[in-house]
């Protein structure tokens, strides 16, 4: 089944052209994804999406054309305004970051809705399809749009590069760049810019409404897995592409749904995975780690409790039953067994244990 | 010549005065401390020197010179509570950060910046750390990988904003090593201080200020109990300067 899948993806035309797309944008999404979550500004990207509607519908209305270009830019500029937009709200009024992240996002997307359905009301044919910038739709991939993405990503990711020592800067420890002379406000720019552009080739396949998460999820999956920078960058764009892949070959062959959720199905897949089963950060780790510790903790204390208890008896040669040392840390039984199979503790009698000579080597300082 | 040298300093935050008509003289050579209440303006008088706040008025020079022109020469360790330590990054790749004013755009630490970060470590007794996940480290450690960064610096003033802040006795002990080691080699360190009691065994010079520059000068000539108080004293430290 998988087989046939990989081969119809080489050979079938939209497949091909679907995944590939898909991939494009989960590698430049996740990568750069990565800068706003470290950064804490995971929300921007859910208002740069939402506020590139309606500049999808004006660079229509205006053009008359859907060319994939046209309409990225048209996003890419909506999206990089609505930022500009949120900068002002936060320097004039008294509105904090995130409420201003709110008004823009919901303001935009309002707009985009009224004139998207303006178009749509219209008599002429030519308006079909931009309907699926909302939730997305791989199928309707072309080899052009597909360049576009391409080539736009690329160049982000390509910049990102670049500068990579520079937004490392930025986004651990502005004011110290600053201090050595960068211009942090212009890398701040850059890189608001590059998440732009990073979100708008993706609007048409995942959709304004859900492409925030391919923007936060790839980063926050990635972050559990590995601490360094780098890494997670990397790891970020894989999972992206991998999630994207998945989502949209999903969504084009198997099912009738929307791109957009089946992408974000794939990409919290696999972030629950990484919650649970990262090795140090991981829930399951952690869980198995506590109960290691708190096994090891409390063989010890039977061990020292024993030692305690043979003290109060020096030169006899006398074990206690496993009651009394229940009595100073309960259900002491199964550690007892455990300490016995180890070597440190040996029955004397039926319920009389004591330590052996390594076992007492362990507790004697 | 003066390390730093900031004449009728005046910052405000819309309009609420944070430094009034502060003159400020730091020989080079010598470790001066900063002190005063909370808002007194001790951050900003570093972070408007170092060209992160734009002053209403005045000037500062470092060296002779504008900042812009000096940072080759600066060091600057924030506060330690500025920045997140769960970053995924380790502390050598922190400590490296200290190259990067040097290399420029574009340009990678190479294998000579590592051996300077790794000989910074040292100096900060953590050489052994500097593989560690910074999000593993003590208030202390933190600290001293700040220090460390700022030494790579390999600068002739550093700015140090509360170095002390909560850090265990030992590194307390480390640091004031280190601002001694570096007084000797002919540096200058300028640091915001909080401890009042340690100002005297710790440093040569003290600033008292309180928005206003209440008194400035040796250890031994200023920091007394007057100044001490009207730094510390009245409600209204500005107004009751003019006042009384």
């Amino acid at each position: 089944m998988s087989g046939l899948l990989a081969l119809e993806l080489l050979s079938d035309y939209t497949l091909r052209t679907v995944a590939l797309g898909s991939a494009a944008i989960g590698v430049t999404s996740g990568a750069l994804g990565t800068f706003a979550v470290l950064r804490r500004q995971s929300l921007l990207g859910d208002a740069i999406s939402h506020a590139a509607l309606p500049g999808v519908a004006l660079a229509f209305l205006l053009t008359g054309s859907k060319a994939p270009l046209t309409l990225v830019i048209g996003a890419a500029l909506a999206g990089f305004i609505g930022t500009l937009v949120v900068i002002g709200v936060v320097r004039t009024t008294r509105i904090k970051y995130d409420s201003a992240l709110g008004i823009v996002l919901s303001v935009f997307f309002g707009v985009g809705l009224v004139l998207l359905t303006y178009i749509q009301q219209r008599p002429d044919a030519s308006q079909a399809g931009l309907d699926r910038f909302l939730f997305g739709q791989a199928a309707a991939l072309l080899q052009r749009d597909l360049v576009t993405m391409a080539v736009l990503g690329g160049i982000a990711l390509l910049l990102m590069l670049l500068a990579w020592k520079e937004l490392k800067l930025l986004a651990f420890d502005p004011d110290f760049g600053t201090s050595l002379g960068f211009p942090m406000r212009a890398l701040d720019v850059l890189l608001t810019s590059l998440l732009v552009v990073a979100i708008v080739i993706g609007l048409q396949t995942v959709g304004v409404v859900l492409m925030a998460a391919m923007v936060i999820a790839p980063a926050a999956a990635a972050r559990q897995w590995t601490d360094r920078l780098g890494l997670v960058t990397a790891l970020a764009g894989c999972f992206g592409a991998l999630a994207g892949v998945t989502g949209a070959v999903l969504s084009a062959e198997a099912v009738r749904l929307p791109t957009g959720p089946t992408i974000v199905l794939c990409v919290t897949g696999i972030v629950i995975l990484s919650l649970v089963v990262a090795p140090r950060r991981g829930l399951a780790w952690r869980e198995l780690r506590g109960r290691r510790d708190r096994r090891r903790l409390r063989l010890a204390t039977v061990l020292q409790d024993l030692h305690a208890l043979e003290v109060q008896h020096p030169g006899a040669n006398r074990g206690h039953s496993e009651a009394v040392v229940s009595v100073m840390s309960g259900g002491a039984l199964p550690s007892l067994r455990e300490l016995e199979r180890r070597g440190l503790v040996r029955r004397l009698g039926d319920d009389a244990w004591a330590l052996t000579e390594s076992g007492r080597a362990r507790v004697e300082p | 010549m003066n390390a730093v040298e900031v004449t009728d300093l005046t910052v405000a935050y819309g309009d609420k005065p944070v430094l009034w008509d502060v003159d400020l003289e730091v020989p080079q050579g010598t470790l001066t401390a900063i002190v005063g209440p909370n808002g007194a303006g001790k951050t900003t008088l570093i972070r408007t020197v170092l060209g992160m706040v734009k002053p209403a008025a005045g000037q500062a020079r470092v060296l002779g010179r504008p900042y812009a022109e000096q940072r080759q020469l600066v060091a600057y360790v924030p506060q330690r509570g500025t920045v997140d330590w769960d970053f995924p990054t380790s502390v050598l790749d922190v400590v490296l950060m200290g190259r990067y004013g040097r290399l420029g755009w574009g340009r990678r630490p190479g294998q000579a910046d590592r051996a300077a970060a790794r000989r910074a470590l040292e100096q900060v007794g953590m050489s052994e750390l500097a593989g560690r996940q910074i999000s593993q480290l003590s208030g202390g450690q933190q600290q001293r990988v700040f220090l460390a960064r700022a030494l790579v610096q390999e600068a002739e003033v550093y700015f140090m904003d509360e170095p002390f802040q909560g850090v265990d006795a030992t590194t307390e002990k480390a640091i004031v090593e280190l601002l001694r080691t570096l007084r000797e080699r002919g540096k200058t360190v300028l640091a915001v201080h909080h401890d009042l009691q340690t100002v005297p065994e710790y440093f040569d010079r003290v600033v008292l200020l309180n928005v206003r520059r209440i008194a400035a000068g040796p250890v031994a000539e200023v920091f007394n109990e007057e100044n001490l108080r009207h730094t510390y004293g009245g409600r209204t430290p500005f107004f009751s300067q003019n006042g009384t």
